[in-house]
Protein backbone atom coordinates (compact mmCIF):
# COMPACT_ATOMS: atom_id res chain seq x y z
CA UNK A 1 0.00 0.00 0.00
CA UNK A 2 2.91 2.38 0.99
CA UNK A 3 4.46 1.78 -2.25
CA UNK A 4 1.45 2.50 -3.89
CA UNK A 5 0.70 5.83 -2.86
CA UNK A 6 4.73 6.15 -3.39
CA UNK A 7 4.04 5.39 -6.51
CA UNK A 8 0.97 7.32 -7.24
CA UNK A 9 2.75 10.29 -5.54
CA UNK A 10 6.17 10.30 -8.20
CA UNK A 11 4.84 9.05 -11.36
CA UNK A 12 3.12 12.01 -12.69
CA UNK A 13 6.41 14.37 -11.70
CA UNK A 14 8.50 12.02 -14.00
CA UNK A 15 7.57 9.26 -15.58
CA UNK A 16 3.81 10.25 -16.44
CA UNK A 17 3.99 14.00 -16.53
CA UNK A 18 0.73 15.26 -17.79
CA UNK A 19 2.32 18.06 -19.97
CA UNK A 20 4.82 15.88 -21.51
CA UNK A 21 3.58 12.14 -21.67
CA UNK A 22 0.23 12.84 -21.52
CA UNK A 23 0.61 16.22 -23.23
CA UNK A 24 -2.43 17.81 -21.28
CA UNK A 25 -2.48 21.50 -20.76
CA UNK A 26 -0.33 22.49 -23.37
CA UNK A 27 -2.33 25.62 -23.78
CA UNK A 28 -2.33 27.61 -20.41
CA UNK A 29 1.73 26.25 -20.06
CA UNK A 30 2.27 28.85 -23.03
CA UNK A 31 0.54 31.41 -21.62
CA UNK A 32 1.34 31.95 -18.68
CA UNK A 33 5.61 31.41 -18.61
CA UNK A 34 7.02 34.99 -19.32
CA UNK A 35 7.38 34.96 -15.97
CA UNK A 36 8.13 32.62 -12.86
CA UNK A 37 6.23 34.73 -10.33
CA UNK A 38 3.03 34.06 -12.89
CA UNK A 39 4.35 30.47 -13.48
CA UNK A 40 4.52 29.97 -9.74
CA UNK A 41 1.01 31.20 -8.52
CA UNK A 42 -0.43 29.12 -11.52
CA UNK A 43 1.53 25.93 -10.76
CA UNK A 44 0.32 26.70 -6.85
CA UNK A 45 -2.89 27.32 -8.26
CA UNK A 46 -3.60 24.26 -10.42
CA UNK A 47 -2.21 21.80 -7.43
CA UNK A 48 -4.73 23.28 -5.17
CA UNK A 49 -7.33 22.67 -7.83
CA UNK A 50 -6.39 19.45 -8.97
CA UNK A 51 -5.73 18.16 -5.22
CA UNK A 52 -9.01 19.34 -3.85
CA UNK A 53 -11.59 18.50 -6.44
CA UNK A 54 -9.90 14.87 -6.98
CA UNK A 55 -10.76 14.48 -3.33
CA UNK A 56 -13.99 15.89 -3.37
CA UNK A 57 -15.27 14.02 -6.11
CA UNK A 58 -13.57 10.60 -4.78
CA UNK A 59 -15.73 11.18 -1.58
CA UNK A 60 -18.59 11.08 -3.70
CA UNK A 61 -17.44 8.47 -5.80
CA UNK A 62 -20.18 6.45 -5.26
CA UNK A 63 -22.98 8.36 -4.68
CA UNK A 64 -22.60 10.24 -8.67
CA UNK A 65 -25.10 9.16 -10.76
CA UNK A 66 -23.41 7.81 -13.45
CA UNK A 67 -25.54 9.50 -16.17
CA UNK A 68 -24.26 13.06 -15.66
CA UNK A 69 -21.12 12.55 -13.38
CA UNK A 70 -19.49 14.87 -15.86
CA UNK A 71 -21.43 17.89 -14.68
CA UNK A 72 -21.44 16.82 -11.37
CA UNK A 73 -17.44 16.76 -11.69
CA UNK A 74 -17.24 20.39 -13.00
CA UNK A 75 -19.46 21.91 -10.82
CA UNK A 76 -16.81 20.48 -8.32
CA UNK A 77 -13.76 21.92 -10.39
CA UNK A 78 -15.36 24.95 -10.92
CA UNK A 79 -15.91 25.60 -7.48
CA UNK A 80 -12.84 25.55 -6.77
CA UNK A 81 -11.20 27.75 -9.48
CA UNK A 82 -13.31 30.24 -8.49
CA UNK A 83 -12.20 29.79 -4.72
CA UNK A 84 -8.77 30.01 -6.07
CA UNK A 85 -9.46 33.44 -7.87
CA UNK A 86 -11.32 34.64 -5.11
CA UNK A 87 -8.57 34.39 -2.96
CA UNK A 88 -6.27 35.48 -5.34
CA UNK A 89 -7.74 38.59 -6.07
CA UNK A 90 -8.14 39.08 -2.27
CA UNK A 91 -4.91 38.14 -1.00
CA UNK A 92 -2.61 38.20 -4.93
CA UNK A 93 -4.72 41.46 -6.48
CA UNK A 94 -1.46 41.99 -9.02
CA UNK A 95 -0.70 38.35 -9.70
CA UNK A 96 -4.27 37.45 -10.36
CA UNK A 97 -4.30 40.85 -13.03
CA UNK A 98 -1.86 39.24 -14.62
CA UNK A 99 -2.97 35.59 -14.83
CA UNK A 100 -6.13 37.30 -15.97
CA UNK A 101 -8.38 35.00 -17.49
CA UNK A 102 -6.22 31.76 -17.28
CA UNK A 103 -6.95 31.21 -13.52
CA UNK A 104 -10.60 31.15 -14.78
CA UNK A 105 -9.33 28.79 -17.58
CA UNK A 106 -8.10 26.35 -15.10
CA UNK A 107 -11.61 24.60 -15.02
CA UNK A 108 -10.88 23.97 -18.67
CA UNK A 109 -7.54 22.18 -18.28
CA UNK A 110 -7.88 18.97 -19.54
CA UNK A 111 -5.34 17.78 -16.50
CA UNK A 112 -8.09 18.42 -14.00
CA UNK A 113 -10.87 16.26 -15.62
CA UNK A 114 -8.31 13.99 -16.92
CA UNK A 115 -7.45 12.57 -12.96
CA UNK A 116 -10.51 13.00 -12.14
CA UNK A 117 -12.02 10.75 -14.54
CA UNK A 118 -9.00 8.08 -14.82
CA UNK A 119 -8.14 8.12 -10.93
CA UNK A 120 -10.34 9.41 -8.29
CA UNK A 121 -13.87 8.35 -9.54
CA UNK A 122 -12.22 4.27 -8.99
CA UNK A 123 -10.47 5.06 -5.81
CA UNK A 124 -10.35 6.13 -2.17
CA UNK A 125 -9.79 9.69 -1.43
CA UNK A 126 -6.52 9.55 0.43
CA UNK A 127 -4.58 8.58 -3.25
CA UNK A 128 -7.40 10.28 -5.33
CA UNK A 129 -5.85 13.83 -3.53
CA UNK A 130 -2.11 12.23 -3.62
CA UNK A 131 -2.82 11.92 -7.38
CA UNK A 132 -4.30 15.20 -7.52
CA UNK A 133 -1.78 16.98 -5.89
CA UNK A 134 1.40 14.95 -8.06
CA UNK A 135 -0.70 15.66 -11.34
CA UNK A 136 -0.73 19.02 -10.42
CA UNK A 137 2.74 19.23 -9.31
CA UNK A 138 4.07 17.94 -12.07
CA UNK A 139 2.39 20.36 -14.50
CA UNK A 140 3.38 23.36 -12.57
CA UNK A 141 7.27 21.49 -12.68
CA UNK A 142 7.32 21.69 -16.58
CA UNK A 143 5.56 25.52 -16.15
CA UNK A 144 8.58 26.41 -13.90
CA UNK A 145 11.30 24.93 -15.98
CA UNK A 146 9.93 27.05 -19.08
CA UNK A 147 9.26 30.16 -17.42
CA UNK A 148 12.62 30.03 -15.87
CA UNK A 149 14.43 29.71 -19.69
CA UNK A 150 11.69 32.65 -21.29
CA UNK A 151 11.83 34.89 -18.34
CA UNK A 152 16.07 34.38 -18.13
CA UNK A 153 16.21 34.97 -21.93
CA UNK A 154 13.26 37.04 -22.59
CA UNK A 155 13.59 39.72 -20.25
CA UNK A 156 17.14 39.06 -18.23
CA UNK A 157 15.59 38.78 -14.80
CA UNK A 158 14.13 36.01 -12.77
CA UNK A 159 11.45 36.67 -10.60
CA UNK A 160 11.67 40.32 -11.17
CA UNK A 161 15.25 40.68 -10.29
CA UNK A 162 18.03 41.29 -13.05
CA UNK A 163 19.99 38.18 -13.24
CA UNK A 164 21.80 38.92 -16.68
CA UNK A 165 24.16 41.83 -17.34
CA UNK A 166 22.49 45.85 -18.61
CA UNK A 167 24.12 44.73 -21.90
CA UNK A 168 22.17 41.54 -22.70
CA UNK A 169 19.75 42.42 -25.47
CA UNK A 170 16.66 40.60 -24.55
CA UNK A 171 15.47 38.55 -27.33
CA UNK A 172 11.80 39.00 -28.02
CA UNK A 173 10.68 35.75 -29.56
CA UNK A 174 11.04 34.03 -26.29
CA UNK A 175 8.41 36.56 -24.50
CA UNK A 176 5.83 34.99 -27.51
CA UNK A 177 3.70 32.04 -27.32
CA UNK A 178 5.58 29.93 -30.33
CA UNK A 179 8.98 29.82 -28.15
CA UNK A 180 7.42 28.30 -25.54
CA UNK A 181 5.79 25.41 -27.49
CA UNK A 182 9.72 24.85 -28.91
CA UNK A 183 10.85 24.57 -25.44
CA UNK A 184 8.35 22.18 -24.20
CA UNK A 185 9.55 20.24 -27.23
CA UNK A 186 13.23 20.56 -26.15
CA UNK A 187 12.12 19.06 -22.47
CA UNK A 188 9.94 16.30 -24.30
CA UNK A 189 13.02 15.55 -26.72
CA UNK A 190 15.10 15.47 -23.04
CA UNK A 191 12.79 13.23 -21.54
CA UNK A 192 12.03 10.90 -24.35
CA UNK A 193 15.96 10.07 -24.69
CA UNK A 194 16.37 9.34 -20.95
CA UNK A 195 12.96 7.20 -20.59
CA UNK A 196 13.78 4.86 -23.87
CA UNK A 197 10.62 3.26 -23.19
CA UNK A 198 8.55 6.26 -24.48
CA UNK A 199 9.67 6.68 -27.48
CA UNK A 200 7.71 5.32 -30.80
CA UNK A 201 9.18 2.44 -33.01
CA UNK B 1 -30.50 2.96 -4.06
CA UNK B 2 -30.73 3.06 -7.19
CA UNK B 3 -28.06 5.89 -8.60
CA UNK B 4 -29.53 5.79 -11.91
CA UNK B 5 -33.54 7.00 -11.40
CA UNK B 6 -34.58 10.00 -12.81
CA UNK B 7 -35.89 11.24 -9.48
CA UNK B 8 -32.58 10.59 -7.42
CA UNK B 9 -30.35 12.15 -10.86
CA UNK B 10 -32.19 15.18 -10.27
CA UNK B 11 -32.46 15.68 -6.53
CA UNK B 12 -28.69 14.65 -6.30
CA UNK B 13 -27.47 17.46 -8.97
CA UNK B 14 -30.15 20.26 -7.28
CA UNK B 15 -28.36 19.50 -3.77
CA UNK B 16 -24.99 19.50 -5.25
CA UNK B 17 -25.33 22.47 -7.14
CA UNK B 18 -26.99 24.28 -3.95
CA UNK B 19 -23.96 23.07 -1.96
CA UNK B 20 -22.07 25.00 -4.31
CA UNK B 21 -23.38 27.78 -4.30
CA UNK B 22 -23.88 27.97 -1.33
CA UNK B 23 -20.09 27.96 -0.50
CA UNK B 24 -18.85 29.83 -3.31
CA UNK B 25 -21.47 32.88 -1.92
CA UNK B 26 -19.65 32.81 1.73
CA UNK B 27 -16.32 32.64 0.51
CA UNK B 28 -17.22 36.05 -2.16
CA UNK B 29 -19.00 37.66 0.99
CA UNK B 30 -15.83 36.69 3.18
CA UNK B 31 -13.46 38.48 0.85
CA UNK B 32 -15.64 41.26 -0.17
CA UNK B 33 -13.82 43.72 1.92
CA UNK B 34 -10.48 42.38 1.12
CA UNK B 35 -11.04 42.59 -2.82
CA UNK B 36 -12.53 46.25 -2.33
CA UNK B 37 -9.54 47.55 -0.95
CA UNK B 38 -7.41 45.80 -3.23
CA UNK B 39 -9.30 47.27 -6.40
CA UNK B 40 -8.85 51.39 -4.04
CA UNK B 41 -5.90 50.73 -4.02
CA UNK B 42 -5.24 49.97 -7.49
CA UNK B 43 -7.07 52.71 -8.66
CA UNK B 44 -4.98 55.19 -6.43
CA UNK B 45 -2.12 53.81 -7.98
CA UNK B 46 -2.97 54.16 -11.29
CA UNK B 47 -3.62 58.04 -10.74
CA UNK B 48 -0.53 58.45 -8.60
CA UNK B 49 1.33 56.73 -11.78
CA UNK B 50 -0.57 59.19 -14.28
CA UNK B 51 0.21 61.85 -11.48
CA UNK B 52 4.02 61.02 -12.03
CA UNK B 53 4.58 60.84 -7.83
CA UNK B 54 5.51 57.21 -8.48
CA UNK B 55 5.81 53.93 -11.16
CA UNK B 56 3.33 51.44 -10.84
CA UNK B 57 5.45 48.47 -10.11
CA UNK B 58 7.04 50.76 -6.99
CA UNK B 59 3.58 51.28 -6.13
CA UNK B 60 2.64 47.39 -6.28
CA UNK B 61 5.53 47.08 -3.58
CA UNK B 62 4.36 49.25 -1.06
CA UNK B 63 1.15 47.64 0.07
CA UNK B 64 -2.35 49.01 0.26
CA UNK B 65 -2.04 51.00 3.19
CA UNK B 66 1.15 52.64 2.52
CA UNK B 67 -0.72 53.86 -1.46
CA UNK B 68 -3.90 55.16 0.67
CA UNK B 69 -1.03 56.74 2.97
CA UNK B 70 0.87 58.50 -0.14
CA UNK B 71 -2.52 59.47 -1.32
CA UNK B 72 -4.38 61.14 1.48
CA UNK B 73 -0.46 62.91 1.69
CA UNK B 74 -0.62 64.38 -1.45
CA UNK B 75 -4.36 64.75 -2.53
CA UNK B 76 -4.87 68.29 -2.04
CA UNK B 77 -8.85 68.17 -2.47
CA UNK B 78 -11.62 65.32 -4.53
CA UNK B 79 -14.83 66.46 -5.94
CA UNK B 80 -17.75 66.25 -7.91
CA UNK B 81 -18.45 68.01 -11.34
CA UNK B 82 -21.85 68.02 -12.98
CA UNK B 83 -21.80 68.91 -17.03
CA UNK B 84 -21.60 72.11 -16.59
CA UNK B 85 -18.46 72.01 -14.82
CA UNK B 86 -19.81 73.09 -11.01
CA UNK B 87 -18.98 71.31 -7.86
CA UNK B 88 -21.44 69.49 -6.55
CA UNK B 89 -19.89 67.55 -4.27
CA UNK B 90 -16.87 66.73 -1.96
CA UNK B 91 -15.01 63.08 -1.91
CA UNK B 92 -13.60 62.33 1.52
CA UNK B 93 -9.56 62.32 0.92
CA UNK B 94 -7.97 61.16 4.21
CA UNK B 95 -9.22 58.05 6.73
CA UNK B 96 -12.17 56.45 4.28
CA UNK B 97 -10.99 57.78 1.38
CA UNK B 98 -13.84 58.38 -1.50
CA UNK B 99 -13.87 57.29 -5.05
CA UNK B 100 -15.93 58.08 -7.95
CA UNK B 101 -14.32 54.86 -9.58
CA UNK B 102 -17.79 53.53 -10.93
CA UNK B 103 -16.88 54.87 -14.74
CA UNK B 104 -18.99 52.34 -16.57
CA UNK B 105 -22.23 53.95 -14.25
CA UNK B 106 -21.13 57.43 -15.70
CA UNK B 107 -19.96 56.92 -19.37
CA UNK B 108 -23.91 55.97 -19.50
CA UNK B 109 -24.96 59.18 -17.33
CA UNK B 110 -22.58 61.09 -20.08
CA UNK B 111 -24.49 59.77 -22.60
CA UNK B 112 -27.52 60.73 -20.93
CA UNK B 113 -26.16 64.73 -20.04
CA UNK B 114 -26.07 64.47 -16.33
CA UNK B 115 -22.46 62.68 -15.13
CA UNK B 116 -21.40 63.48 -11.88
CA UNK B 117 -17.62 63.62 -12.72
CA UNK B 118 -14.56 63.50 -10.11
CA UNK B 119 -11.39 65.66 -10.12
CA UNK B 120 -8.83 64.63 -8.16
CA UNK B 121 -6.12 67.51 -7.60
CA UNK B 122 -3.07 66.65 -5.85
CA UNK B 123 -0.14 68.93 -5.36
CA UNK B 124 3.83 68.54 -6.34
CA UNK B 125 6.06 70.57 -5.66
CA UNK B 126 3.50 73.33 -5.11
CA UNK B 127 1.74 73.00 -8.13
CA UNK B 128 -1.62 71.36 -8.55
CA UNK B 129 -1.66 68.50 -10.44
CA UNK B 130 -5.66 67.85 -11.78
CA UNK B 131 -6.62 63.93 -12.36
CA UNK B 132 -9.29 62.85 -14.18
CA UNK B 133 -10.79 59.18 -15.87
CA UNK B 134 -11.38 58.12 -19.09
CA UNK B 135 -13.48 54.86 -19.39
CA UNK B 136 -14.53 53.26 -23.18
CA UNK B 137 -14.66 50.24 -24.96
CA UNK B 138 -11.85 48.29 -26.34
CA UNK B 139 -12.09 45.45 -28.61
CA UNK B 140 -13.20 42.87 -25.85
CA UNK B 141 -14.11 44.67 -23.01
CA UNK B 142 -13.39 47.84 -21.12
CA UNK B 143 -10.65 50.02 -21.09
CA UNK B 144 -9.88 52.89 -19.03
CA UNK B 145 -7.52 55.23 -17.69
CA UNK B 146 -6.53 58.88 -15.70
CA UNK B 147 -4.81 61.58 -17.27
CA UNK B 148 -3.28 64.20 -14.81
CA UNK B 149 -3.59 68.04 -16.23
CA UNK B 150 -1.29 70.38 -15.07
CA UNK B 151 -3.12 73.51 -12.43
CA UNK B 152 -4.68 75.56 -15.41
CA UNK B 153 -5.69 72.12 -17.47
CA UNK B 154 -3.94 73.21 -20.74
CA UNK B 155 -0.89 70.46 -20.69
CA UNK B 156 -1.16 66.84 -19.79
CA UNK B 157 1.26 65.68 -17.49
CA UNK B 158 0.55 62.02 -17.85
CA UNK B 159 -1.30 59.39 -18.29
CA UNK B 160 -2.11 55.94 -17.26
CA UNK B 161 -4.19 53.18 -19.15
CA UNK B 162 -5.65 49.86 -17.90
CA UNK B 163 -8.05 47.20 -19.55
CA UNK B 164 -9.97 43.99 -18.67
CA UNK B 165 -9.12 41.59 -21.58
CA UNK B 166 -7.64 43.35 -24.48
CA UNK B 167 -5.36 40.61 -26.49
CA UNK B 168 -2.29 40.25 -24.79
CA UNK B 169 0.67 41.78 -26.90
CA UNK B 170 -1.65 43.81 -29.03
CA UNK B 171 -4.14 45.54 -27.22
CA UNK B 172 -2.43 45.35 -23.82
CA UNK B 173 0.40 47.43 -24.62
CA UNK B 174 -1.87 50.44 -23.79
CA UNK B 175 -1.11 49.65 -20.59
CA UNK B 176 2.57 47.45 -20.61
CA UNK B 177 4.37 49.67 -23.32
CA UNK B 178 5.50 52.70 -21.61
CA UNK B 179 6.17 54.57 -24.60
CA UNK B 180 2.69 54.68 -25.20
CA UNK B 181 1.33 56.36 -22.17
CA UNK B 182 4.70 58.82 -22.28
CA UNK B 183 3.37 60.65 -25.39
CA UNK B 184 1.08 62.38 -23.73
CA UNK B 185 3.17 64.07 -21.54
CA UNK B 186 3.11 67.64 -23.08
CA UNK B 187 0.18 66.69 -24.93
CA UNK B 188 -3.09 69.23 -24.96
CA UNK B 189 -6.88 69.11 -25.26
CA UNK B 190 -8.26 70.27 -28.27
CA UNK B 191 -10.64 72.94 -27.03
CA UNK B 192 -11.99 74.14 -30.63
CA UNK B 193 -12.87 71.10 -31.08
CA UNK B 194 -14.94 69.63 -28.70
CA UNK B 195 -16.60 66.48 -30.20
CA UNK B 196 -12.87 65.34 -31.47
CA UNK B 197 -10.35 67.08 -29.16
CA UNK B 198 -7.94 64.41 -28.98
CA UNK B 199 -6.56 61.86 -31.57
CA UNK B 200 -4.76 58.84 -31.56
CA UNK B 201 -3.49 58.21 -34.91
CA UNK B 202 -2.74 55.03 -36.90
CA UNK B 203 0.68 55.34 -39.10
CA UNK B 204 2.43 58.16 -36.52
CA UNK B 205 0.75 61.46 -35.53
CA UNK B 206 2.20 64.46 -37.34
CA UNK B 207 4.89 66.55 -35.13
CA UNK B 208 3.55 69.99 -34.43
CA UNK B 209 -0.33 68.46 -33.69
CA UNK B 210 -0.57 68.91 -29.59
CA UNK B 211 -3.42 67.30 -29.58
CA UNK B 212 -2.22 63.56 -31.43
CA UNK B 213 -0.06 60.90 -30.26
CA UNK B 214 0.87 57.52 -32.34
CA UNK B 215 -1.15 54.32 -32.47
CA UNK B 216 -0.28 50.74 -31.87
CA UNK B 217 0.89 48.24 -34.45
CA UNK B 218 -1.44 45.81 -34.65
CA UNK B 219 -3.81 47.35 -31.99
CA UNK B 220 -6.47 49.22 -34.12
CA UNK B 221 -9.58 48.56 -32.50
CA UNK B 222 -8.23 48.90 -29.02
CA UNK B 223 -6.69 52.21 -30.21
CA UNK B 224 -9.94 53.49 -31.65
CA UNK B 225 -11.63 52.33 -27.93
CA UNK B 226 -9.41 54.41 -26.71
CA UNK B 227 -9.38 57.20 -29.03
CA UNK B 228 -13.59 57.51 -28.63
CA UNK B 229 -13.30 57.30 -25.11
CA UNK B 230 -10.73 60.36 -24.55
CA UNK B 231 -12.80 62.18 -26.85
CA UNK B 232 -16.35 61.31 -24.53
CA UNK B 233 -14.33 62.10 -21.65
CA UNK B 234 -12.64 65.35 -22.68
CA UNK B 235 -15.99 66.94 -24.01
CA UNK B 236 -17.80 65.57 -20.55
CA UNK B 237 -14.98 67.44 -18.83
CA UNK B 238 -14.62 70.22 -21.36
CA UNK B 239 -16.92 73.16 -18.97
CA UNK B 240 -14.19 72.28 -16.35
CA UNK B 241 -11.10 72.22 -18.28
CA UNK B 242 -11.85 75.45 -20.43
CA UNK B 243 -13.02 76.95 -16.59
CA UNK B 244 -9.20 75.70 -15.37
CA UNK B 245 -7.75 77.24 -18.18
CA UNK B 246 -10.00 80.56 -18.79
CA UNK B 247 -9.01 81.48 -15.07
CA UNK B 248 -5.34 80.92 -15.52
CA UNK B 249 -5.20 82.72 -18.39
CA UNK B 250 -7.09 85.72 -16.46
CA UNK B 251 -4.74 85.01 -13.19
CA UNK B 252 -1.73 85.69 -15.69
CA UNK B 253 -2.61 88.77 -17.64
CA UNK B 254 -6.11 89.99 -16.26
CA UNK B 255 -5.68 89.41 -12.92
CA UNK B 256 -6.28 92.61 -10.80
CA UNK B 257 -9.84 94.54 -10.84
CA UNK B 258 -9.96 96.60 -13.98
CA UNK B 259 -6.46 95.61 -15.99
CA UNK B 260 -8.81 93.05 -17.63
CA UNK B 261 -9.59 95.72 -20.41
CA UNK B 262 -6.40 96.67 -21.39
CA UNK B 263 -5.20 93.04 -21.88
CA UNK B 264 -7.29 91.66 -23.17
CA UNK B 265 -6.70 92.58 -26.87
CA UNK B 266 -3.06 91.21 -27.12
CA UNK B 267 -2.86 88.46 -24.11
CA UNK B 268 -4.63 85.17 -25.25
CA UNK B 269 -8.07 86.83 -24.61
CA UNK B 270 -10.59 86.14 -27.29
CA UNK B 271 -12.63 89.03 -26.97
CA UNK B 272 -14.42 91.00 -23.58
CA UNK B 273 -16.89 88.10 -23.18
CA UNK B 274 -14.52 85.80 -22.62
CA UNK B 275 -12.61 88.14 -20.27
CA UNK B 276 -15.99 88.93 -17.92
CA UNK B 277 -16.83 85.54 -18.17
CA UNK B 278 -13.71 84.63 -16.52
CA UNK B 279 -14.05 87.79 -14.53
CA UNK B 280 -16.93 86.06 -13.09
CA UNK B 281 -15.86 82.98 -12.43
CA UNK B 282 -13.36 83.75 -10.03
CA UNK B 283 -15.37 85.61 -8.30
CA UNK B 284 -17.86 82.71 -7.49
CA UNK B 285 -15.00 80.39 -6.77
CA UNK B 286 -13.56 83.03 -4.24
Amino acid sequence: MNEDLKKTLLNPIFKGNPITVLVLGICSSLAVTVQLKGACVMALSVIIVTGLSSLVVSLLRNSIPNRVRIIVQLVVVAMMVILVDQVLKAYAYAIDKQLSVYIGLIITNCIVMGRIEAFALGNKPIPSLLDGLANGAGYGMILIIVAFFRELLGSGTLFGFRVLPESYVPNNLVILPPMALILLGCIVWVQRSIQKDLQEK
Amino acid sequence: MNTNSNVYTIVYTTIIVVIAAAILAIAAMALKPKQDANIKAETISQMLTAAGFSSKEDLAKLGNDKILEMYSQNVKTAFLIDAAGNKIGELETEGDIELQDNLKVENKNIAKGDPQLPVYVFEKDGAEINVIPIYGAGLWGPIWGYIAFNADCTEIMGAYFDHESETPGLGAKIKDEAWFREQFKGEQVNFSNPDNSFDIIKGGAPKDDKSAVDAITGATMTCNGLDAALDTWFKAYMPFLEKKAGAAGSDDSCCGDGCCDDHCGGDGCQDKGQCDHNHNHNHQEG
